[in-house]
């Protein structure tokens, strides 16, 4: 055996060093620490199969559920020369993908599919073509244990194969890594999914507002020790009481005008979540902006006073969701409110400072992503807006920002 | 060491097996995440009764503290000690060690033998607790700062930690884990898990019970029924001698659905043949 040839010598190109590189293209952060806990995986002799590698790998190198798919799409790509798209089966998200355009074109080239009959085929049948090649590729690996990308400096002929055969578990075989890949479990983690229940309720996890409550059954130690001491020795027990999360949510939602349409379902999964976190949670409904009332209910019928909202506690923690998005003088005139039997004599803008004030710990969020705020076409009335709230935009990053800004002011 | 395989009680996916044994085999605290009623917890259990050691277990609070899961000192006691005097308890008011009440970790670590040590559903707790817990437990060793006293392990415990994804962990915690998720158990897994459960269960019941059971988790309720709502449902059914037949028509509606939003969206469904869409009309 040669230097070289000698995986774990220390003149030896280490080993998958493209296929860490290759993991951060597909955003799944991997740092020092964790490659080196698989070289020390693969010294101990942990891996025998590729699907131990997968499993190590995935163990040391992922540690969040969004970048799991991410991670086995890598995979694929590096050790079965497979390319999956960042998209669910059945997603019409694929027709937009690299992968499926690339295979369409790949496919007319070839005659798999004559363009003569390309244009008689509906979108659903070409995304059905598609999968069935993905699966016939996953097939083909499945079983056989092939190494691709490695560039033969597989160290596992040494130790592995010889002297105990390939498989340790015998019911593993049912499991292998190409197949966990291809179940896609976790294609609804993904980060460039948006928003999910699941990592919305992670970001909202971190919102919370400590007070003392209950009885005093705490017991004090400090103060206890200062009175007995005072007490000349003799013991004096002082209690105080505990601090529990008593936080309180209003969401205002504008859930009016077409605009917000396509957000729907994000607002509302938003919420959802919401209610699931916090016990103490207010919802009112409004249309493009806040005059003289708002609304319970989300078909804005059942209408409350906005002077009445403006009693709950200003310690409430306020979250403002709408695109900010309306025509100047909804925001800016006297009688500005543009649905039929709402009159108000003061602009709206005048409410939303109203609001701002008696609220401190309160953030708008834009399902309108922040980098088009300034070439939106209701940009003019959302950067008055914007002076008015701290805004950030309707996206995990966003929500991650708020929470982060309503902790600091509240000095968490 | 010898290798954790599943138990009679226990249904051990084959991937989950290895993934603990690599963990065992790497000294790592595996940390594992997914939803509730996927077996977390019962896995440090599992691990514990088929390697043959003891567990240790700190159930994490929002107002835990570090130090508390290594140790406390119970002041109360020694104020009392120190002012009615000891007697003939033995203790000795000079002496700190009388008044240490040792946490999970502290036995753990003082254990002779190697211990499996449970951190359950460590998201509920602050994140600077949680670095403290993880430094303590990498260096496999503590101080008891009032008397400036170093606890080493003797057996470094295989270390489990569970979350519920209540908040988000640190980037330096998870750096230090082993992270696996957990994903829901597919058809062909909860049949088997059903089997260790039931083992006299009939196909005419545990197929059409499945099929509706993975059906409404389809249907995005508040909180979608995991395991044991399924394994509660079958014992009812079972107790008392029917079978599914419809969705719509299900016998023990409630030890599935929880929440009464789900329920009520449940009925409402059954009822009209249309779901839940009008929530958000009047545009």
């Amino acid at each position: 055996m040669t230097a070289t040839s000698d995986p774990f010598s220390l003149h030896a190109e280490p080993l998958f060093l493209d296929f860490f590189y290759l993991l951060r293209d597909y955003d799944v952060p991997v740092s020092l620490t964790e490659i080196i806990d698989i070289y020390r995986g693969l010294e101990k002799g942990l891996v025998k199969t590729l699907d131990e590698l997968f499993l190590l790998m995935r163990l040391a190198l992922v540690k969040r559920v969004e970048h799991l798919d991410s991670f086995e799409r890598a995979f694929a790509l590096y050790f079965y020369d497979i390319d999956l798209p960042a998209v669910a089966e059945g997603d019409r998200d694929l027709l937009h993908t690299k992968q499926f355009r690339e295979w369409l074109e790949q496919a007319v080239e070839s005659g798999e599919i004559p363009q003569s009959k390309l244009w008689q085929m509906s979108r659903d049948e070409l995304m059905e073509k598609f999968w069935e090649r993905v699966r016939e590729q996953m097939e083909a690996h499945h079983g056989g244990n092939r190494w691709v990308g490695t560039g033969g400096t597989s160290p596992f002929g040494h130790s592995g194969h010889s002297e105990r055969g390939i498989r340790v578990h015998g019911q593993w075989k049912n499991r292998s890594a190409i197949k966990v890949i291809g179940d896609r479990r976790y294609v609804s983690y993904d980060d460039h999914q948006t928003l999910t229940g699941a990592n919305i309720r992670q970001v909202l996890g971190t919102l919370k507002h400590m007070v003392p409550v209950g009885p005093h059954d705490e017991l004090d130690l400090d103060e206890t020790i200062r009175e007995t001491g005072r007490n000349g020795g003799e013991i004096d027990l002082v209690f105080k009481r505990r601090e529990l999360d008593r936080i309180k949510l209003i969401l205002f939602i504008d859930n009016g005008g077409t605009s917000m349409l396509p957000f729907v379902k994000h607002v509302q999964l938003l919420f959802s979540k919401v209610r699931d976190r916090f016990q103490d949670t207010k919802i009112y409904y409004f249309h493009n902006t806040i005059y003289g009332h708002v609304y319970k209910n989300p078909r804005r019928t059942d209408a409350v006073p906005l002077e009445k909202v403006l009693q709950e506690s200003p310690e409430s923690r306020v979250f403002f969701i709408g695109d900010a998005s309306m025509a100047p003088e909804e925001l800016f005139s006297d009688y500005g409110a543009i649905e039929w039997g709402r009159e108000d004599a003061l602009p709206s803008i005048e409410r939303l400072k109203h609001l701002q004030a008696r609220f401190k710990y309160s953030v708008w969020l834009n399902p309108i992503p922040a980098g088009e705020w300034d070439i939106t076409y209701g940009r003019y009335t959302l950067s008055a807006i914007r002076d008015v709230f701290h805004m950030e935009d309707l996206s995990l990053g966003g929500i991650k920002k708020a929470v982060t800004y309503l902790q600091e002011k509240a000095g968490v | 060491m010898t290798q954790f395989t599943g138990t009679e009680q226990y249904y051990l996916d084959p991937e989950l097996e290895a993934i603990v044994n690599m963990a065992i085999a790497m000294e790592k605290p595996l940390l594992l995440t997914g939803e509730p009623g996927t077996g977390k917890t019962q896995l440090a259990f599992e691990i514990s009764r088929s390697l043959g050691t003891g567990i240790e277990i700190l159930r994490a609070k929002s107002t835990i503290k570090g130090e508390e899961a290594c140790y406390v000192q119970d002041t109360v006691l020694r104020l009392n000690d120190a002012r009615f005097g000891t007697e003939n308890t033995g203790r000795d008011v000079n002496r700190f060690h009388d008044y240490v009440i040792w946490g999970p970790i502290g036995r753990a670590f003082r254990s002779e033998k190697r211990v499996v040590l449970l951190l359950d559903e460590i998201d509920k707790t602050e994140s600077d607790v949680q670095d403290n817990l993880l430094d303590v437990l990498e260096d496999n060793q503590f101080v008891m700062r009032e008397i400036n006293e170093t606890v080493t392990a003797a057996q470094p415990p295989i270390i489990i930690i569970t979350s519920n994804a209540k908040r988000e962990l640190s980037d330096p915690f998870l750096r230090r884990c082993f992270c696996h998720h957990i994903a829901f158990p597919s058809v062909e897994d909860m049949r088997q898990i059903v089997a260790l459960h039931f083992p006299e269960m009939k196909a005419s019941l545990m197929e059409p019970a499945l099929n509706i059971f993975y059906e409404l988790r389809e249907r995005g309720f508040e909180k979608p029924p995991a395991t044991s709502e399924l394994l509660n449902w079958l014992g009812a059914m079972i107790h008392a001698g029917v079978t599914p037949e419809k969705t719509e028509d299900l016998p023990f509606p409630g030890t599935l659905l929880k929440r009464t939003n789900d329920i009520l969206s449940f009925r409402n469904k059954d009822k009209k043949g249309t779901s839940r869409k009008r929530g958000w009309g009047g545009y």
